[in-house]
C-alpha cells in the first residue's frame, strides 16, 4: 500500500507546476470505504459544508424542478440528480442584491458567497463569504479548517466593468481584502489533506526552536532555565499535538488493515493539471469526499468552472470556449456544459451517500450547495440564481423538496437569508450576515 | 547638580558598586536583627496579628508570616506601608488598644534602619533580571522595526499580565504557554506571509502576499508612488524660471538654475530645457512664431518680482493649461495595423500601437495644423459608435480629438509661412511631452470610457497584461539614479509577481486560438511535452501569426508579431536567469535577517545552521527556494534568541576584564557581579527607550565594544530619547505607570447616555496621554510639566470634548494647546482617559479617581478592599443623596476611613467631571457640584486647581520619588528591591539642578550599576521571586 506520507519528496516548486505541461491522469485509486472513520464513534457526526461554482448560468430553458420527494420531476439538466432525488433541495427564486445593478460578470461574483458590496479598480475588498465565516469556527476542530479547490486557474487583470477578474476566479474569501488561494493541482490538494503540510511544516520548524532551546538552557543561569522550561514545554506540547494528527491517521489505517477493510488504496495524483477536465473534476471531488468521510476537513470550496472562463469542452462537442458558450446559453451544448458540472453534485453527492456514518451516511451530515453566478447568460442576468442543495445536515434539513420563492418580495429571497439558515445548522450563529437579518423561510 | 558630576561609570563592575558601598554594613546588621525580635515582633504580636492574620487577614496581609528579617526585606514595600500607618496613626484603628508613643516610634524607626541597612548592604546590585519572553508590545515594535513594515501579530496574543511594579516588560510576570506558543507560531508564519523576495534581497509588504492579485497590488503600488513623486506639472517650472529670472530683485543674485530647481523640487535638466524654450529663441536672428511665440509673450507678461496682485501661480497655470491644450490637440494617434483574421486587440498588434504611442509623445502630428487659406470647417466630425469587443478603438478617438480641435484658434497657420510654423510645433512637442507616463489605462487605450484605475494596465480585454509608458520622464525628468530606480521597480514587478508569465499564460489559454480562427475568447490547449513558457511553445505561436500576417501582406504587422514574441521569450527567460542568480542574495539576506533578529552576530554554527536547514528544505522536503526561505525566516522568528530576552554573559574580551564581586546580603545570595556584554546592554538600552530592538548604530556601538564608556553611551541615550521610536517608551511606560493600556476596550461607559462617547473619542483619549509623554521625552521636557503643565494635546474629537477652539483635519492631527487650564484641562490629572477609566459607567467615582491618584501619581501604597465592601449606586441620577454624601458616610466608619480618608477627598476635588471626564457644573441628577475638598492635612481645597495647589505645596517630593521609581523599575525590567533605594535618591536629588528634565532620569539609570550589570549565572541558583499579592 503506497503511504501517503512518503510523498514529501516528491512535491515540488508550486512555480514549477504552474509552468508545467499537461498530464494525462488515470484515477490510480480504489474506491474506499470509510476507514479512518471508523476508529472513534463520536456522539455526534461532524456537519459539513461544500460549495460546488460553475460561472456564467445555466440553460434556464432545460433548468426546472417540481414537486417533493419521488414525485420530482426534473428536467433535463437536473435529470442528472434523478437517484439523489430524497435528498436534494432544488430551491428557485434566490438572489443577491449586492451583485446587482454595479454590472455583469466579475460584479455578479465577488460577493456571491458573502453579499458584501465589492470595490472597483485596483483594490479589491470584498466581504468574508459563508464557507470562511463556517471554517474559522468549526475548521479548528480539523486537520484543515477548509479546502478552496478549483478546476480553473484564476486571473487577475480588468472586465470592461472595471471590476478586478480576480472577483471572477475566487468565491472563497477569508478577509475582506484578499481572497482564500485556490489549490487547481490534484496532487497539491491531495497533500494538503493527507499530509497536512503546515503541521508538517511546523514539525520541522519545532524541532529546531527545541534543539536551540535546549543547547540555549545549557548556557543560561537556573533562573533563566526555570523561564525557557516553559518554553521548551510549550514547544514539546505543541509538538505532541501535531504528532498525535499524525499517529492518529497511521492507527486508523493500522486498523483498517487488520479488519481486512478496504482502505484508501490512494496514489497520490501525479504532478501538473490534468489533460482532461472530467478528470480534474472528479479528483477534486473524490478529495473533497475523502476529507470529509475523515473529518480531515468540514469545509470546502469547489470552482468546477470560474466566471469569465475560456474553457473547452471537446467532449461535449462545443466548439467555444465557456464564457463565449454561455452568451448563447438556450443552445443544447451549453445545456449540456451545464449539465456536465451539475453532475459533479450528483457524483460527489453519490460518493457520500455511499459512506455510512452512524444510521445514515456523510452526505445526510452535509451540505453541498451548488450554484452559478447568474441566471442566464445571454441577458447576464442574476435577479434569480440557480441552486441546489444536497444533504440533509444531521436530520436538521428536510430534504427532497424544491422550494420556490420567486413570487416573494426582495427581502425575502435573500442569498444571505440561506446562509444564515445553513450556518445555524453548522452551529455557527449570526444575527447577521452580508444584507440579511433574517433566515429563509420554510427552508 | 551640574551634569558633569555624573558618576565615572567604569568597565569594571567592582568599582561601580564600591561606590555606593558603605563599610559599616556589617554591625548595622546584627542590632537590625536584634531589634527585629526584641521590639518589632512582640509589638506585631501585641498589636497587629488580631486583624491581620490567617487567611481571612485584614487587607490580605498575614502579619504573622514574617518571622525573619529577611522575609520583611522581601516584602519591603508592604512595610513601609506599615511604617506610613503607624506614623498616620491610622493604625492600629481607634477601638483597639492604642501601643505608646515610643513603642511606636521605635518600630517606625526600626523600618527605616531595616531599609537603609538593606539598601547599603546590596547597593548597585543587579538584581535578578529573568530571561523573558518579548511583551506582546515590544514582539510588535520590534517586528515593525525589523521588518519595516507595521504587522502588529501579536494582536491575537492574550494581554500581558504586569508585575507587582505594574509593568508587564519583565520575567517575573511574563509566561510562556503551549496556546501561545501556537499563537507564536501564528505570528511568524503571519510576518512570513508577508515577505517578499527582490533581485538583490527580502523585503516585506505592508499587506500578505498570498495570491496574485497582492503581489501585482504591493510592486504597482511603488512604482505609481514613484511617478507621481515626480515633479512633472510644467507650471512648476514656469515658476521656477521666474524665479531664476528675477533672481537679484528676489534678493538671491547668485543663485544658479540648478540652484533655483533644487529650492522649487523640480528637474535641473527639465527646468533647464524649460528655460531655454522661454529665453532663448531657436533663431536669434527671427522672431519666434506659433505656439512658442505665444507661450514666450505669457512668460514676458508674467508679474514682476514684487508680484503685487499674487498673481503669479495663476499666470503659470495658465501657461501650462495653453501647453496641455496645444499638446492634446497636435498628439500623435496611432491604429493597430490590419491583420485578416485577427482582432484589433489582439495583445502583439496592441503592443505594437503601445510602442507607437510610446516613442512619439514628444512629437507632433501635422496633419492636425490648418493653414489660414482652407475654408472653415463648418460640419464637425460625427464621432462614430463605440465600437465593440476586439475592434480598433483608434477611429472613434480620432474624431473624438478632431471635434474638440476644431476651432483652436491656436492650429491655424499661415499658408505661406507653414514650415516656420511646424518647426515651432515640433520644438514645443518636443520639449512639452503629450504625456510624461500613463499610470492608468482604460481598455483597448486610448479610449474616452470611464475605466479608471486601472494601474499600469495594459488594457487587454478580460486577460490580465500591464505596459510601461514613461519614456518622456526618463529623458525629460529623471537623472540617472532616477532612471535606475525606475528600471529596478519595473524590474521587480516582474520578478515579484511575475506578470509577464502569468499575462503569457492567460493569453495562450484564453486569447491565443484566435490565431487559429476560434475567436478571440478560446485558447490553445497544453502543449504536451513543453511548458507554455518554453521557447518553443512561443514561437510557435509566432510563426502562426506570422503566416496570418504574411498571407494578408501586412509587413508591419509581421514585423510587429516577431517583436512581440521576441520580446516575449526575451523577458521570460531574463527573468529565470534573474531568479537563478537572486537565490545567493537572498540566502545572505536570510542570515542578514537572522542576525538582526537575534540583535547579534550570528555564530558561526548558527550560520551553518540556518544554511543547512535551507538546504534541508529545498533538498529533502522538496520546497521552492520562496518557501525555503519563508520557512527559514519562520523558524528564526521562532528562535528563543529572537523572542526573548535573555542577557547572555560577554564570553569575549569583557568577561576577561572585569572581576567579579561577591555581594555581602542573604537575599542576594551572595551574587556574583558581571558588566553586560556590548551587545545585552544594546538590548537592555533599547527595549527600555524604544521598546524594540536596537538599530544598527547602536549594533556598531555594541560591536565596536564602545558602549560601555559613558560618553558613548550618554550621546546614544540622547539620540534614541529623540527619535520618534521613543513613542514606544512614551505608550508602554505611560500606559503601564498610569493604568490605562487597555482603555482602548473600555466599554463601561452607556453610549446611549453619553452618545458623544464614539469610538473615535475613545482612541483620542487614550492618545492624549502618550502624546503628552512623548512630547516630554523628545523635547526633554520637564516631569513637573506632567502635573503642572498648562498645556495638554488635543486633536478634533477631543478639542470638541474639552470645549476647546475647533481642531481642523483628521482625528490623526493632533495639536498642542497652551493656556489649557483656561478649559479644566492641563497636564495628566484632569485626562479624559483617567476620569473616564476611573467612572463606573453612568456616575463618577471619587473613590476610583482618589485612589487612582494617590497610588499612581503619589506612590502610596494603598492596601487590597476588604472583601465585603458596602455597595454604591450604579448610576447617580437614580440616587437619593450626592455620592460625596455617601462616601462620607462610609468614612464614619473608622476602620474604612484609615484607606478612605486619604483618597476619595482627592476624588471629590475631581467631581466638576463627568462619567466620559467632560466638564460639568451638575450631576446626573440636576444637583450643582461641589468640588470642594479637605485633602489630608487639613488643606481646604477646591477643583483639579486645588489638588494641584497641594501638590505643588505637600506632595511633590512623594511624586518625584514615586516616578524615579517607576522609571527604575520599568528600565530595569524587574520589581525593584531595597538595594535599588540608592539610585532613586539619586535620581531625585538630582533633578532640581536640571531643571526637572526627563533625561537626567534616565541618564541616571542607564549609568547605574545595576543597569549595566548581571548576576552571573552561577550566583541566583535559586531566584527569590517577589511575594504575589494573596500569597
Amino acid at each position: 500500500m503506497p503511504q501517503p506520507t512518503d510523498n514529501s519528496a516528491r512535491r515540488i516548486s508550486r512555480r514549477t507546476v504552474l509552468r508545467g505541461a499537461g498530464v494525462t491522469m488515470a484515477l490510480p485509486w480504489l474506491q474506499s470505504l470509510s476507514a479512518l472513520a471508523d476508529t472513534a464513534t463520536p456522539a455526534a457526526f461532524p456537519k459539513r459544508f461544500g460549495v460546488m461554482f460553475m460561472g456564467c448560468g445555466i440553460n434556464e430553458e432545460q433548468w426546472s424542478a417540481e414537486g417533493q420527494g419521488d414525485q420530482m420531476k426534473l428536467s433535463k439538466t437536473l435529470s442528472v440528480l434523478e437517484p439523489l432525488k430524497k435528498k436534494i433541495n432544488v430551491i428557485d427564486g434566490l438572489f443577491n442584491k449586492a451583485a446587482t445593478g454595479q454590472g455583469i460578470h466579475p460584479a455578479q461574483t465577488g460577493s456571491l458567497l458573502s453579499g458584501a458590496h465589492i470595490t472597483k479598480g485596483a483594490i479589491i475588498h470584498s466581504g468574508i463569504s459563508i464557507d470562511q465565516m463556517i471554517a474559522n469556527r468549526v475548521g479548528q476542530d480539523t486537520l484543515q479548517p477548509s479546502l478552496v479547490l478549483a478546476c480553473d486557474i484564476p486571473m487577475t487583470g480588468y472586465h470592461e466593468t472595471n471590476f478586478s477578474l480576480a472577483y471572477s476566479s475566487h468565491i472563497s474569501w477569508q478577509t475582506p481584502d484578499s481572497p482564500v488561494p485556490v489549490e487547481v493541482y490534484p496532487s497539491l490538494a491531495f497533500d494538503s489533506v493527507f499530509e497536512n503540510r503546515g503541521s508538517l511544516r511546523n514539525m520541522s520548524i519545532l524541532d529546531r526552536v527545541r534543539d536551540s532551546a535546549e543547547a540555549l538552557t545549557r548556557k543560561v543561569s537556573s533562573g533563566d532555565k526555570s523561564k525557557l522550561d516553559e518554553y521548551l514545554t510549550s514547544v514539546r506540547e505543541v509538538e505532541q499535538r501535531v504528532d498525535k494528527m499524525r499517529q492518529g491517521k497511521d492507527k486508523a489505517e493500522e486498523a483498517a488493515k487488520q479488519q481486512n477493510k478496504p482502505t484508501f488504496a490512494m496514489e497520490r495524483p501525479a504532478n501538473g493539471l490534468p489533460e482532461d477536465l472530467r478528470e480534474h473534476t472528479k479528483l477534486m471531488c473524490d478529495i473533497i469526499a475523502i476529507a470529509f468521510q475523515t473529518d480531515r476537513s468540514r469545509v470546502a470550496s469547489l470552482i468546477l468552472v470560474r466566471d469569465l472562463s475560456a474553457m473547452i469542452y471537446p467532449f461535449l462537442d462545443v466548439r467555444e470556449g465557456h464564457h463565449g458558450a454561455s452568451h448563447n446559453n438556450l443552445s443544447e451544448g451549453y445545456e449540456r456544459i451545464a449539465r456536465f458540472h451539475l453532475s459533479q453534485l450528483a457524483y460527489l453527492a453519490a460518493k457520500l451517500d455511499s459512506m455510512p456514518e452512524g444510521n445514515g451516511t456523510v452526505l445526510d451530515n452535509s451540505c453541498l450547495m451548488f450554484l452559478s453566478n447568474m441566471w442566464a447568460g445571454r441577458k447576464h442576468d442574476n435577479m434569480r440564481l440557480p441552486l441546489v442543495l444536497a444533504g440533509g445536515l444531521g436530520g436538521t434539513l428536510e430534504t427532497g423538496r424544491t422550494l420556490n420563492y420567486l413570487d416573494q418580495s426582495e427581502d425575502k429571497r435573500k442569498m444571505c437569508s440561506l446562509y444564515l439558515s445553513i450556518m445555524d445548522r453548522m452551529g455557527v450563529k449570526l444575527d447577521r450576515f452580508g444584507d440579511a437579518d433574517t433566515r429563509l423561510e420554510r427552508l | 547638580m551640574p551634569r558633569r558630576a555624573i558618576p565615572r561609570i567604569m568597565r569594571l563592575a567592582p568599582g561601580l558598586i564600591a561606590l555606593f558601598a558603605i563599610p559599616s554594613a556589617g554591625a548595622a546588621t546584627s542590632a537590625v536583627e536584634q531589634q527585629f525580635s526584641h521590639t518589632v515582633r512582640p509589638f506585631i504580636d501585641k498589636y497587629c496579628v488580631g486583624c491581620h492574620s490567617g487567611a481571612s487577614a485584614a487587607a490580605q496581609f498575614d502579619l504573622k508570616a514574617y518571622t525573619t528579617v529577611e522575609s520583611v526585606v522581601r516584602d519591603h514595600p508592604r512595610w513601609s506601608l506599615v511604617s506610613d500607618k503607624l506614623t498616620a496613626k491610622q493604625m492600629p484603628p481607634s477601638p483597639m488598644p492604642q501601643p505608646p508613643d515610643e513603642a511606636r516610634q521605635q518600630v517606625i524607626e526600626w523600618i527605616k534602619a531595616m531599609r537603609m541597612s538593606e539598601a547599603r548592604k546590596n547597593a548597585g546590585d543587579p538584581g535578578v533580571v529573568l530571561a523573558r519572553r518579548l511583551s506582546n508590545a515590544e514582539y510588535d515594535y520590534t517586528i515593525r522595526d525589523l521588518t519595516g513594515v507595521d504587522i502588529r501579530p501579536a494582536r491575537e496574543f492574550p494581554v500581558d499580565p504586569a508585575n507587582q511594579a505594574g509593568f508587564d516588560n519583565t520575567g517575573e510576570s511574563l509566561t510562556m504557554s503551549p496556546s501561545l506558543l501556537n499563537k507564536y507560531l501564528q505570528a511568524a508564519r503571519e510576518v512570513g506571509d508577508h515577505m517578499v523576495l527582490t533581485p538583490d534581497g527580502i523585503d516585506f509588504a505592508p499587506h500578505p502576499m498570498l495570491v496574485e492579485t497582492d503581489r501585482d497590488k504591493y510592486a504597482i503600488k511603488r512604482i505609481v508612488d514613484f511617478y507621481q513623486r515626480q515633479p512633472t506639472d510644467f507650471a512648476d517650472y514656469f515658476q521656477a524660471a521666474w524665479r531664476y529670472k528675477h533672481r537679484a530683485a528676489l534678493g538671491k543674485p547668485a543663485l544658479t538654475l540648478s540652484g533655483v530647481a533644487a529650492e522649487n523640487k523640480v528637474s535641473p535638466k527639465y527646468l533647464s530645457m524649460v528655460w531655454q524654450i522661454l529665453e532663448e529663441p531657436a533663431d536669434a536672428a527671427k522672431k519666434e512664431v506659433g505656439p512658442i511665440a505665444k507661450l514666450q509673450s505669457m512668460w514676458r507678461a508674467l508679474p514682476p518680482p514684487s508680484d503685487p496682485d499674487g498673481v503669479l501661480r495663476a499666470k503659470c497655470v495658465e501657461m501650462r493649461d495653453f501647453v496641455v491644450r496645444i499638446r492634446n490637440h497636435t498628439a500623435m494617434q496611432f491604429a493597430a495595423p490590419v491583420v485578416r483574421g485577427i482582432p484589433a486587440g489582439s495583445q502583439p498588434l496592441l503592443n505594437w500601437k503601445y510602442r507607437e504611442f510610446n516613442s512619439h509623445r514628444r512629437d507632433f502630428d501635422r496633419a492636425d495644423l490648418r493653414n489660414d487659406t482652407d475654408p472653415e470647417q463648418t460640419v464637425l466630425p460625427t464621432i462614430p459608435r463605440f465600437p465593440g469587443l476586439h475592434q480598433e478603438a483608434a477611429p472613434r478617438w480620432a474624431a473624438v480629438t478632431a471635434k474638440a480641435r476644431a476651432g483652436d484658434p491656436d492650429l491655424i497657420v499661415p499658408a505661406a509661412e507653414r514650415p516656420r510654423y511646424e518647426a515651432s510645433f515640433a520644438r514645443l512637442a518636443n520639449v512639452f511631452p503629450d504625456a510624461f507616463y500613463v499610470k492608468e489605462r482604460g481598455r483597448y487605450f486610448p479610449d474616452d470610457s470611464e475605466d479608471k484605475g486601472r494601474l499600469l494596465s495594459a488594457g487587454y480585454h478580460n486577460v490580465m497584461g500591464y505596459w510601461r509608458d514613461d519614456t518622456p520622464l526618463q529623458e525629460l525628468i529623471l537623472d540617472e539614479k532616477g532612471k535606475k530606480e525606475l528600471d529596478r521597480l519595473w524590474d521587480e514587478f516582474d520578478f515579484i509577481a511575475a506578470h509577464t508569465e502569468r499575462t503569457w499564460d492567460q493569453y495562450y489559454f484564453n486569447q491565443s486560438g484566435e490565431v487559429d480562427g476560434k475567436g478571440a475568447e478560446s485558447g490553445r490547449p497544453r502543449p504536451l511535452d513543453h511548458k507554455v513558457t518554453d521557447e518553443a511553445v512561443i514561437f510557435g505561436l509566432r510563426d502562426a501569426y506570422i503566416a496570418k500576417a504574411e498571407a494578408a501582406k501586412n509587413p508591419v504587422a509581421v514585423q510587429a508579431f516577431k517583436d512581440h514574441f521576441q520580446w516575449v521569450n526575451d523577458i521570460l527567460r531574463r527573468m529565470e536567469r534573474l531568479h537563478a542568480e537572486a537565490e545567493p542574495h537572498h540566502l545572505d539576506a536570510l542570515l542578514k535577517f537572522a542576525g538582526r533578529a537575534y540583535r547579534r552576530p550570528l555564530t558561526k554554527a548558527e550560520h551553518d545552521d540556518i544554511l543547512a536547514y535551507y538546504r534541508q528544505l529545498r533538498d529533502k522536503d522538496g520546497l521552492s527556494h520562496e518557501d525555503a526561505i519563508r520557512e527559514s525566516i519562520v523558524s528564526v522568528l521562532m528562535s528563543p534568541y529572537f523572542c526573548y530576552r535573555i542577557d547572555l554573559l560577554d564570553t569575549g574580551d569583557n568577561a576577561h576584564q572585569s572581576g567579579t564581586i561577591r555581594l555581602a546580603s542573604a537575599t542576594s545570595g551572595g551574587a556574583a557581579v558581571h558588566p553586560l556584554s556590548g551587545y545585552a546592554l544594546a538590548s537592555r538600552l533599547s527595549y527600555f527607550l524604544w521598546s524594540s530592538m536596537p538599530d544598527q548604530e547602536l549594533l556598531a556601538h555594541a560591536a565596536s565594544g564602545d558602549l560601555h564608556r559613558p560618553d558613548v553611551l550618554l550621546a546614544q541615550t540622547r539620540r534614541m530619547l529623540k527619535d520618534p521610536k521613543s513613542r514606544g517608551m512614551a505608550t508602554e511606560f505611560g500606559g503601564n505607570w498610569l493604568d490605562f493600556r487597555h482603555f482602548e476596550t473600555q466599554n463601561s461607559v452607556d453610549r446611549d447616555r453619553f452618545p458623544s462617547f464614539t469610538n473615535d473619542l475613545r482612541e483620542a483619549m487614550f492618545e492624549e496621554p502618550i502624546a503628552l509623554i512623548e512630547d516630554m521625552i523628545q523635547h526633554n521636557r520637564s516631569v513637573l510639566d506632567m502635573i503642572y503643565g498648562n498645556y495638554t494635546f488635543v486633536n478634533p474629537s477631543l478639542a470638541k470634548h474639552y470645549g476647546m477652539p475647533e481642531v481642523s483635519g483628521g482625528e490623526d492631527h493632533w495639536v498642542r494647546v497652551d493656556n489649557a487650564n483656561e478649559y479644566g484641562r492641563g497636564g495628566l490629572l484632569p485626562m479624559a482617559v483617567f476620569l473616564t477609566e476611573n467612572s463606573p459607567g453612568l456616575r463618577t467615582s471619587p473613590v476610583k479617581r482618589g485612589a487612582w491618584l494617590v497610588k499612581k501619581v503619589l506612590g502610596e501604597v494603598i492596601p487590597p478592599p476588604p472583601a465585603v465592601v458596602p455597595e454604591l449606586p450604579n448610576d447617580e441620577a437614580k440616587s437619593d443623596l450626592p455620592l460625596r454624601d455617601m462616601l462620607a458616610k462610609h468614612r464614619e466608619n473608622k476602620v474604612c476611613a484609615s484607606c478612605h480618608a486619604r483618597f476619595d477627598v482627592f476624588g471629590l476635588a475631581f467631581e466638576g467631571y463627568g462619567p466620559i471626564g467632560e466638564s460639568r457644573t451638575k450631576d446626573l441628577a440636576g444637583r450643582p457640584i461641589d468640588a470642594k475638598a479637605m485633602l489630608p492635612g487639613g488643606v481646604e481645597s477646591e477643583g483639579f486647581a486645588g489638588v494641584e495647589a497641594y501638590i505643588r505645596e505637600h506632595r511633590q517630593a512623594d511624586y518625584l520619588d514615586n516616578i524615579s521609581r517607576k522609571l527604575l523599575a520599568y528600565g530595569l525590567g524587574r520589581s525593584l528591591a531595597l538595594s535599588d533605594d540608592l539610585v532613586v535618591q539619586r535620581m531625585v536629588a538630582r533633578m532640581p539642578a536640571n531643571g526637572y528634565r526627563f533625561d537626567s532620569l534616565v541618564e541616571t539609570i542607564v549609568t547605574s550599576p545595576q543597569f549595566l550589570n548581571r548576576r552571573s549565572p552561577e550566583s541566583h541558583e535559586k531566584p527569590d521571586l517577589p511575594l504575589r499579592k494573596g500569597d
